[in-house]
């Protein structure tokens, strides 16, 4: 059998599929640059910059979905929750900041703390050394980012991340882990349930307001630059997105290729019980799965936020939905799968709506329409494993 | 005989109790909280056939609800809110023919529409109908999948469906966001909802001992056994899911005619999530266990509304220790009954430190402005729904009746579960002292 978390290699039957995909893109703009007169290159650039940020959006929220079925078969349906938990805290510590001393202290201790003994025990770093090693840059870190001055969007992310992964590692040992070993049914339930509490939950903590969210960046400034007569606009949020994710995809893949953590969390998704038996700790490598997926879904929310400038808590709702469907679409349980499958359902989004205006209605339902066609006909996905139940 | 005497007296007390309620002064919020009971039971027992008695977890009862829910609003409309200006989206074609009275009349049977009654019970039929051919449609194809998949299926499916009013082509028969309002309130009355629910009661009670159930349950405990002992998969899988979306479209017509109205938000995956919430709650796989779980659901839902009220924020934390307290207290409690050790768990005493902790950090700052201002938590009810849920994943899963039925031989007839004195003398290993520590020490052996 296949591993489960399959690593950046696509099959080349999948590349079949691929150039027909695109060859079909191509014809389909092509078609309609010359049938209307206003559809220009210029906005087919526009175009492909947007879907290739929200593509990229959806694909890191996907990664987090596809990580965590291929170890526990687990759809999580909190993920994406998480990502709205990831655009808040980033909110409140770009708007609180500088806190007062105390309270900063205050904070460190209660986020650094938690954060401390969560990555102490998820990263093998249990030995006195290396968490007095830990242990000092992280609390440090923290109390100087809190206490001292007002913080600028990559900080806030960096916080955000470490705040909701933590979050995250907490959802899961409180909802997931007294589930390890029920129907899947049960935990399926669970995760929905998980939803709906971190849903309501952010309603009832942060308001059930729209809130603005527009840190004063370089990357909110209006860009362009010409193609023949027409401008193209933008603003840098679209070509830092990418990138970030781009970066995040490489460290992911070194993680899960190259390092003994990342080898154990191949090994239990390919067979939990098998792995257990050679020695590695699952609970520990499920913990780490949900600690990835949400600093993750973290980033991705951090930059939805900057992205349409706003957020409430229900924002997390749609994306997550999607970015699960991207997941499928690839092909649940493989890497490269989820980052194709969220590049995909950004492209087809922005696009079908930028080609053909009168679908612009339906366009929360594409997700779901691919997603039921992609399971009806191609259950395991574009880069995927069988899923077929064997007796 | 003696328990079609039982449930004979039952019915007529029942119907009695629901006469002398509907008689009664101020009865009001009780007789729209039993509507309520009855109509969200005939969704939830609905839903139970699949997600109990055949074992898939379907989330798109929804999308079948709203179908019965729009359709019957429709079909029920009457003229004078069939205005363009009242339903300003729906095109003039729909408005003139989706109108039950006109059916009526091209079929010559211009005699019924002159009773609303009856034509309340030929739009619910419709609307089940309805939904039962979209359930088909659905069914057919995401059937082959299974578990999680199917799932997420029929998730996509009903947000699909739930989803598609607002889109301008289908507004022309749906109204759009404005919805529809102004709908018959005849059929949301206590008597109305009683009867269909003793109906859909009654036909599922059969269904569930019947050959068909049997199947049901088979596929549920395992398909390929249940494959090879002859059941049809595929038929049955497609048979049950018609008809629990024809109940669902049915209780949406009933409960659009309760809300007189009809929109895009009234049935979102809310919805089906309070529908698991009461089938988990009462035992999945459990008719009485479905209404059972309504019931207790829906109390929460109408006579939570004290959890949102504003108070002063003392209460609320004192509320939150006391629950970190019990919290603690439940969990020594499963301990000692699942006699795991130590009784006591460490990791918990974290609960119980951050309980009085809380507690006595509110004391101490009793008189500061940030404990004594006005809080409010809205959606209170939601978020215990939601834990709710999660503890019954996490505890009991068989909720509260297991699979197991109400029945008058539980109530009256000899236990089953305990033997009889001949039963027990006649089993040697519960006498004998030797092979079974418990012996002579009552009942404790059989249990």
């Amino acid at each position: 059998m296949e591993a489960r978390v399959s690593t950046m290699r696509v099959p080349i039957t999948t590349r079949g599929t691929l150039f027909v995909v695109l060859a079909v893109f191509f014809l389909l703009v092509g078609w309609r640059i010359q049938a209307l007169p206003d559809y220009t290159l210029a906005r087919v650039v526009q175009d492909f910059l947007n879907a290739l940020t929200l593509g990229s959006l959806y694909a890191l929220i996907a990664l987090g979905y596809t990580m965590v079925y291929g170890i526990i078969r687990l759809i999580n349906f909190a993920h994406g929750e998480i990502f709205m938990l990831g655009a808040y805290f980033a909110f409140f510590a770009m708007v609180l900041t500088p806190l007062p001393l105390a309270l900063a202290l205050l904070t460190t201790l209660l986020l650094g703390g938690t954060a401390l003994l969560v990555t102490r025990s998820l990263f093998n770093l249990e030995s006195p050394k290396k968490t007095a090693g830990l242990a000092f840059p992280l609390l440090v870190g923290i109390f100087v980012l809190l206490g001292f001055r007002q913080l600028g969007w990559i900080e806030a992310l960096f916080l955000s991340m470490i705040a909701t992964a933590v979050s995250g590692v907490l959802l899961e040992l409180v909802a997931y882990r007294p589930l390890r070993g029920a129907p899947r049914e049960s935990m399926l339930i669970t995760a929905i349930a998980a939803s709906f509490f971190l849903q309501n939950m952010g309603q009832l903590v942060f308001g059930p307001y729209v809130k603005g969210f527009n840190p004063e960046t370089v990357l909110n400034r209006p860009l362009s630059f010409r193609i023949g007569p027409e401008e193209v606009y933008f603003t840098g949020v679209l070509l830092v997105v990418p990138l970030i994710t781009g970066l995040l995809l490489l460290l992911l893949n070194f993680f899960v290729t190259r390092t003994r953590l990342g080898k154990a969390m191949r090994a239990t998704a390919q067979d939990a019980e098998v792995a257990q038996m050679m020695g590695v700790n699952v609970h520990q490598v499920i913990a780490l799965t949900f600690f990835i997926g949400s600093t993750l879904a973290a980033a991705a929310g951090v930059m939805y936020a900057i992205r349409f400038g706003q957020i409430h808590p229900l924002m997390g709702l749609l994306p997550g939905i999607k970015a699960f469907a991207a997941a499928v679409i690839g092909g649940i349980g493989s890497l490269p799968g989820a980052v194709l499958g969220g590049l995909l359902l950004g492209f087809i989004e922005i696009y079908v709506v930028s080609l053909f205006p009168t679908l612009s209605a339906y366009k929360d339902v594409f997700a779901f329409v691919l997603l039921i066609l992609i399971l009806l006909f191609r259950p395991s996905g574009l880069i995927g494993e069988d899923l077929t139940e064997k007796v | 005989m003696r328990d079609r005497i039982l449930t004979l007296a039952t019915l007529i007390l029942a119907t009695l109790a629901i006469y002398g309620l509907t008689q009664m002064e101020g009865s009001g919020s009780l007789v729209s909280a039993l509507t309520l009971v009855f109509i969200w039971s005939i969704a939830a027992i609905s839903l139970n056939l699949i997600n109990g008695q055949l074992g898939i977890l379907s989330l798109g009862h929804h999308g079948f609800m709203m179908i019965g829910g729009y359709l019957t609003a429709l079909l029920m409309l009457p003229e004078k809110e069939r205005s363009p200006f009242r339903t300003r989206l729906l095109s003039d074609w729909a408005r003139e023919n989706l109108d039950l009275n006109r059916w009526l009349e091209a079929l010559g049977l211009g005699f019924l529409a002159q009773s609303t009654d009856a034509k309340f019970v030929i739009a619910l039929i419709l609307a089940g109908l309805a939904a039962a051919l979209v359930g088909l449609i659905v069914g057919i194809p995401s059937l082959r999948l299974k578990g999680d998949y199917l799932a997420i299926v029929t998730f996509g499916f009903g947000e699909i469906i739930r989803l598609l009013p607002n889109a301008p082509e289908v507004a022309r028969f749906t109204n759009g966001p404005l919805g529809i309002k102004g709908v018959p309130g005849d059929a949301g009355t206590l008597w109305w909802t009683f009867a269909v629910f003793l109906i859909t009661l009654w036909f599922f009670s059969r269904l569930k001992f019947s050959s068909y159930g049997r199947a049901f349950e088979g596929i549920r405990e395992d398909e390929i056994a249940a494959e090879a002992m002859g059941v049809n998969l595929a038929y049955h899988k497609v048979l049950a899911f018609s008809i629990s979306a024809f109940f669902a479209g049915v209780a949406g017509g009933l409960y659009a005619s309760y809300l007189q109205s009809v929109d895009t938000q009234t049935f979102n995956f809310f919805v089906t999530f309070f529908l698991l919430v009461a089938i988990s709650l009462g035992g999945l796989g459990s008719i009485t266990g479905a209404v059972l779980g309504t019931a207790i659901v829906l109390l929460v839902r109408i006579y939570g509304g004290f959890l949102e009220e504003p108070r002063p924020a003392y209460v609320a934390l004192f509320a939150i220790s006391g629950l970190m307290i019990l919290a603690f207290a439940f969990s020594v409690y499963i301990r000692r009954a699942r006699h795991l050790r130590p009784v006591i768990e460490p990791k918990h005493l974290i609960f119980l430190g951050t309980g009085v902790g809380l507690m006595l950090l509110t004391l101490a700052f009793f008189s500061t402005p940030f404990v004594q201002q006005e809080v409010q938590f809205f959606g209170m009810r939601k978020i215990l729904l939601a834990v709710l849920l999660i503890l019954i994943m996490i505890y009991r899963r068989e909720g509260i009746m297991g699979r197991s039925e109400f029945s008058w031989k539980l109530l009256f007839g000899p236990r089953e579960d305990i033997p009889t004195e001949e039963q027990r003398k006649q089993d040697a290993w519960l006498t004998n002292p030797e092979l079974n520590p418990d012996a002579g020490k009552g009942n404790n052996g059989a249990s």
